[in-house]
Order: C-alpha cells, then structure tokens, then sequence
C-alpha cells in the first residue's frame, strides 16, 4: 500500500488511527460543548476551550492529509503530494503559537487589571450548583479520555512512523497538565482567590505555546528536509548510517555520500557514488538500489546516481552543521 | 442510575457549599450578614425599575426586596445611571444593581450577571447585575432567583 512503511500490521494500524482520529473529533467537540456551557467567566476555562478548539486541527489534518498524500505523482507533482501535509501543519503549528500568545497576554491583563471573575450558580436537576464544579467535572472529562488516546495514537505513530500523528499524541497525554492547571484556577476561585483563575489561563497558554513550538519543530523539519530524526525528535534515526554501511560494502564502491529524506511516513534516499574503475555494469547498480531498499520498511526509494568525482554540494552533506536547531 | 448520578451531583456541591465555598474575595456576603444591609443601584426602567417615587417600586425592587428579607438584610438604595452604577459595583460600593436589563447586556463581562429571574413578552431573559466575582454571593442571588424563575413558571402553567 502507498505511504505507508513495509511492515505487517501498518494497514491495520493506519486504520485504527484513522479511527482514532475520527473518535478524537468527536470527543473534542463534547468537551467544547461542555466547557462552553460552564466556562461563566473563567478565563481559565475561555482558554482551555480555544486549546480544545486548536486541538480540532491535528486528528482533522490527519485524516484529510491521509487522503491527499495517498495521490499518486503526476506531471505536475512529480514527488506525489506528500508535502501537502506537511505545508499544512506548517500553518497549524503557526495558529497555536500566535493564538497561544495572544491567550497569554490575555490572562496576562486579567491579572494586572486586578478583574475577578464571576462565576455563579448552574440550575441542574432542580437544583441551583456553583457552575466552577461543573467545570472541574468537564476538566476531568477533557483530560482524562485524552490520555488514554495520547497512548493509542503513540502506539499507531509508532508502526507507522508517523510524526504529526505522534505529536498529536504528545499533545493528548499532556493534556492532563492544562487541565490540572484549570482546575486548580477553579478551586483556587472557590476559596476566593480571584488570580488563580487568570494564573491558570497563563498557565494553559504556554502549554498552548509549547505544543504550537513543538508542531513548528517536527513540520519544518520536514518541509526543510532535515536529516530523518526518530519519533520523539531527540535522536538520529539510524538509516542513513545503515544505508552508508551498505553501500560502503559493495565491492566495487570507492566513495559515497547518502542524502536521505522523509517525505511524510516513507524516507526516500539519494546516493552519489563514486565507482572504482571506470567500468560498471547497470545491472549492478540497479540491484544495489533495490537491496538497498531493504535495509529499512521505511525506505520506499532509493535512487542510485554513479559520478567520477562527488560534487561540490553533495560532498558537504558530510559536514556537520555550524549551528545545530 | 439516573436517580444516583442525580444525587451524587447535587450531594456533592451541597457538601462543599455547607464548608462554605465558593467564598467572595471581598467578602460581601459576610459584610451583608453582619451589617443586615444590601447595598443596591437602581436606575429608572419601568417596568422593571421605576424610581420617580419615595422607594423603588417595580419587578425588580419587588424581587431585591423579597431577596434582602430570605438573608436577613434591609436595602439601602442609590438612585443612579446604568453607566455610575456598574462601576460602583466594580469599586465595591455596591452589592446588587438593578436596570432592567436583558440577559444579553453589554454589562455582563464588566459585572456579574445573575442567573435570569423572569421573560417580558417577547420572550426575553431578565437579570440583576451583582458585584463581580464575589461567587459566593452571586450563588445566593442565583439561588434564590432560580427559585423565584421556576415559582412563576409553575404559576403560569
């Protein structure tokens, strides 16, 4: 199947994430409900919903994104669509930063402005209830299930090395943290401390602003053509030492450089190679391309390009960067 | 099951009302127990507020009045504009201010607005304003308003 990595239960994993996405929008809009009805005048609670609200986007583009990059390549976009995705998380990554500023400067005046926050009472069941115990009830509903879904989806993002999918899981598992820090607003009102509130609004928009700073990281790494990097970002991914190795080893190889990229899921390998000898056969080389395709499930192209001398640009794809980001 | 999630979400609150939260920041009700006076602006808006006479007359002063009395207090009176009022209920000076006003006023982010306490004939919502963020007392008015609400519904029908 295109897209996805040669593994045995990559299909079955894209489906249950494609489920999870689909159970994740539904539940998101419940907790936006919700919170709408008993966010009174938290400004806490105004924050958690805008999250909730952005957090609509990653299980939207992930399922419009699984569509649009499973087009096959044309004339016009040769490479396929693949990059559609990523130009798209781009922009969502972009949206929580700036609305996650905005949030904190927001909570920010709250406080200086000395507002306290009027949060009064809820007719429930013929009865008149303090609406903040309502909204520590929503909190729990916001945070709990979503950590149970962080999980499964690092689960699929993992089988399918998908990075935006595992973002979205990061997101979801620290949830929990925006939501202790809203319900920690919320009783903190209760005892009369009117600034927790807006302090928990802080709170929650740099936790908007760490996930908005996170997305940015992992999608222009992608639009940039980083060297692949594993799941959680913090370490090289092996494959392009493994594919070095490989053609390192064939007897009729003298130099080589390997340029690997990841385009959505899959990695797709350039190697310029410098032969020993000016005679080689293309049957040699062709087989040397496709048994490199094996080093990794992830690999679905490698292309192999014979030169006498490495150009200039190639060759510095061996020096490590100045400046590291 | 129902009848048990019914419980549970009213025994709850209850419990934590009988320790006292939410409480005010600037302890209105306490000050309103003590001193036995409701402190509320009034701004000419018949029918809800007329204010020509000697005392406040109308469905809204009615109301204060009848509320004042089911926490013990009496109610001093200040005859002001919409505008001078909300911002005495923002420095404190006041506890309640009543204008007639709809549910969906342009107040409602400066001040407290009330739980509704009645429709007028086109089907609108009627709130009291209340001094911002003093949740415990905001809660009381919203009881007793709700209360108020669910007794001339069930007169009506």
């Amino acid at each position: 199947m295109r897209g996805i990595p040669r593994k045995p239960n990559a299909e079955q994993e894209l489906a249950k994430a494609r489920r999870l996405a689909i159970i994740s929008i539904v539940y998101i809009l419940s907790t936006i409900c919700m919170l709408f009805f008993v966010m009174a005048g938290s400004q806490a609670l105004k924050t958690e919903m805008t999250g909730e609200f952005l957090s609509l986007i990653p299980p939207m583009l992930f399922l419009l994104g699984d569509k649009i990059s499973r087009r096959e390549p044309n004339e016009k976009y040769p490479f396929g669509y693949e990059r559609a995705v990523s130009a798209g998380y781009v922009g969502a990554a972009i949206a929580l930063l700036a609305v996650g500023v905005y949030l904190m400067f927001d909570g920010a005046m709250k406080l200086v402005k000395l507002e306290h926050p009027t949060i009064g009472g809820f007719p429930l069941f013929g009865h008149v209830i303090w609406t903040g115990w309502l909204g520590i009830a929503v909190l729990l509903w916001s945070s709990i299930p979503a950590c149970f879904l962080g999980r499964a989806k690092r689960q699929a993002a993992e089988v399918l090395h998908d990075k935006t999918l595992a973002a979205d899981a990061e997101i979801n598992v620290a949830d929990w943290q925006s939501a202790a820090a809203a319900i920690f607003g919320m009783v903190g009102v209760a005892f009369g401390l009117w600034w927790a509130d807006a302090a928990a609004a802080v709170l929650i928009s740099l936790q908007i602003i760490r996930s908005g700073w996170s997305e940015l990281k992992t999608a222009l790494g992608d639009v940039m053509d980083r060297r692949p990097l594993t799941l959680d970002l913090k370490e090289e991914d092996p494959v392009p030492a493994q594919l070095t190795e490989f053609f390192e080893r064939q007897p009729w190889v003298k130099d080589v450089v390997v340029r690997v990229r990841e385009r959505g899921r899959e990695f797709t390998a350039e190697v310029h190679v410098v032969p020993k000898g000016d005679q080689i056969s293309v049957e040699k080389m062709s087989r040397a391309g496709q048994l490199a395709c094996e080093v990794d499930p992830r690999l679905a192209d490698v292309t192999v390009a014979p030169v006498t001398k490495l150009p200039d640009d190639v060759a510095r794809a061996r020096q490590p960067a100045e400046q590291d980001s | 099951m129902a009848r048990l999630l019914r419980f549970i979400g009213a025994a709850i609150p209850m419990l934590l009302a009988s320790c006292g939260l939410p409480r005010d920041p600037e302890k209105t009700s306490e000050r309103v127990a003590s001193t036995h006076e409701l402190r509320v602006g009034v701004s000419d808006n018949p029918p809800w507020t007329i204010t020509n006479g000697a005392e406040p007359t109308g469905i809204e002063p009615d109301l204060i009045r009848r509320f004042a009395s089911s926490i013990g207090a009496h109610v001093l009176w200040t005859r002001a504009s919409e505008t001078q009022l909300v911002q005495a209920l923002k420095e404190g000076q006041l506890d309640v201010v009543a204008a007639g006003l709809e549910k969906k006023t342009q107040w409602s982010t400066t001040a407290g607005a009330s739980q509704p306490y009645g429709e007028d004939g086109q089907g609108k919502k009627h709130i009291l304003l209340a001094a911002p963020g003093e949740n415990r007392f905001i809660l009381t008015l919203d009881t007793f308003l709700t209360e108020q609400m669910r007794a001339s519904k069930r007169h009506q029908a």
